[in-house]
């Protein structure tokens, strides 16, 4: 166990940002994304792991502050010198002597950004600026707070496509949080879900995905042709443009694919789609409190 | 935690170089005050005063230099980096609070020395100034580092209360001003204040450094009670706005009464 968090409440003003009730623990190389909607305490939990936040409960762990990592949603830096000299400062060693931290330079195709200032940067950039010198802490756990947020579609791409790659074959532990479904599905292998700060479902990917999803899901447009194609299917709740279909069993699982391929439907098949995860799971964790808010 | 090392020295003084505020405020007013004052005020005195006008001008004008570096530079500088968050990014990457401040400080220290090596060299080669006994030079280099950290911490609390750079660099200019007129640098003499004023001076160091050094600035005899009690006081006042900058800092309590951290 690398860390447990037991009854963490946070509170901004009489305002509850966090409420975690059931033990959420983390594990040695595990990966975890977390996911939420705008206020649902993502950030808090990671304010609150790193003790930046008041709290109250408790978090078990035998990690040291330093052994703890983070890529904060905004990260700044002084801007009257090259960001060269921060890193090398920041890290405490010389960039021409580190083998390791070249490497990793280049891995991110960095060189090129070195003599400049961090305010002539891009916003690419400068996520990677902070990404290479938290990579190159190598801390027993690191937290990625929206690494790509406020990047274009192309950049934030190949940025998630370069740190799983890096991260691969490496046993490191990451938390990651991200408003992109489409990013934890590359790099996490567990999901956290939060919602209204709290904790609406934890466990590992396909796990969760079994759970509210069923064994696999057929994705379509929205239309009155498919949704009457789907009846005798059961439907999950999607966006709203979108209509899911679940199928738990192989033979249904065939039975969907057969109308959907007889009646020329654009469908995608999928057995890990997290936002539909999310959706579910959202809404049965809302219909067992007793509530619709969904 | 890091700690503190030369490499992070060096990028504070690179920091430091990175901002125009100590350069001219520190380095090119000095000088350009001396030049200008010596040459104004300096051709209205008979000749046989004039060295030792235009030395009180050089001994007074010396006082801007950790006044701006370490006042309103150090000031400005470190409001915007906690305006912008740059000292929390910086701690969690493990550059400690400690760490970070020690590097200011001692890049600071090492900004000041350099700033006062280019006014020597100015008065030496441009000015007619007096040549001072050895013992009142060390006093005045004793003196004038001491103010300059009085006046870091100062900054530093500062900052840390308003956490904002307009409200930070305004306070502080209105302290460097302030203090000019108080202590007789802006030419108006102490004994011409208010009586209310005339003590406040008093309790500055810069007050004696710039009306009574002249006085024993090539040898002689010197009442330096006054002048201790002034640091004494003035360092009293710097501490205690440093702890309420602490108190208005303290970070919330942050962790559960039963975390187990290791």
């Amino acid at each position: 166990m690398l860390m447990t968090i037991r009854q963490l409440r946070v509170k901004y003003g009489n305002q509850m940002a966090l409420d975690i009730e059931k033990p959420v623990t983390f594990e040695k190389g595990e990966r975890i994304g977390v996911i939420g909607s705008n206020g649902a305490g993502k950030s808090t939990l990671v304010k609150a792991l790193l003790g930046l936040v008041r709290y109250e409960g408790n978090v078990v762990t035998q990690l040291k502050p330093e052994q703890m990592a983070v890529h904060m949603q905004f990260n700044e830096y002084v801007t009257s010198m090259p960001v060269r000299y921060i890193m090398e400062a920041i890290l405490d060693t010389k960039i021409k002597r580190n083998r390791e931290l070249q490497e990793l330079i280049s891995f991110f195709d960095f060189e090129p950004c070195l003599p400049k200032r961090f305010n002539a940067l891009s916003g690419g950039q400068k996520q990677k600026f902070t990404i290479i010198m938290v990579m190159f802490q190598k801390a027993e756990l690191t937290f990625f707070d929206e690494v790509t947020s406020g990047l274009d579609f192309e950049t934030r791409q190949k940025l998630v496509e370069k740190l799983a790659r890096w991260y691969r074959d490496k046993g490191d532990t990451l938390v990651m949080i991200s408003h992109y479904y489409e990013e934890l599905e590359q790099l996490a292998d567990k999901i956290l879900i939060l919602d209204k700060g709290k904790v609406v479902a934890y466990g590992q990917k396909e796990q969760l995905f079994k759970e509210y999803c069923g064994n696999v899901v057929f994705i379509m447009e929205n239309n009155d042709k498919n949704r009457e194609l789907s009846k005798g299917f059961p439907v999950l709740r999607s966006p709203e443009h979108l209509l899911a279909l679940a199928c738990d069993s192989r033979g249904q699982e065939r039975r969907a694919m057969s109308v959907l391929a007889e009646n020329n439907v654009n469908f995608k098949r999928s057995n890990s789609d997290i936002e539909i995860m999310f959706m579910n799971a959202r809404e049965r964790f809302y219909s067992q409190m007793g509530e619709n808010r969904v | 935690m890091k700690k503190c090392s030369l490499r992070m020295v060096l990028y504070e003084l690179r920091n430091i170089n990175g901002n125009f505020m100590p350069h001219f405020f520190g380095i090119i007013f000095p000088n350009l005050m001396c030049v200008l004052l010596s040459k104004t005020v300096g051709s209205q005195v008979p000749d046989q005063m004039r060295q030792e006008v235009v030395t009180s001008i050089m001994l007074t004008m010396t006082l801007v230099i950790p006044m701006a570096i370490m006042l309103i530079g150090y000031g400005a500088l470190y409001a915007q980096e906690v305006e912008r968050g740059i000292p929390l990014r910086m701690r969690l990457f493990g550059v400690g609070e400690k760490y970070e401040v020690t590097a200011k400080i001692a890049a600071h220290l090492v900004f000041l020395t350099i700033a006062f090596a280019i006014y020597a060299v100015f008065q030496v080669l441009f000015m007619d100034i007096q040549r001072p006994a050895a013992s009142s030079l060390l006093c005045l280099a004793v003196s004038l580092y001491l103010i300059g950290i009085i006046f870091l911490i100062i900054a530093h609390a500062l900052a840390n209360i308003f956490r904002k750079f307009s409200l930070t660099f305004g306070v502080t200019m209105f302290l460097y001003f302030g203090m000019m007129i108080l202590t007789g640098m802006m030419g108006m003499r102490t004994d011409q204040l208010p009586e209310f004023l005339q003590k406040v001076a008093a309790a500055l160091p810069m007050t004696y450094v710039s009306n009574d050094f002249i006085g024993f600035w090539q040898g002689g005899k010197y009442n330096f009670m006054p002048f201790i009690q002034s640091f004494i006081f003035m360092g009293a006042a710097a501490g205690i706005l440093l702890m309420c900058s602490f108190h208005f800092q303290q970070r919330s309590q942050t962790r559960g009464k039963d975390s187990i951290f290791a």
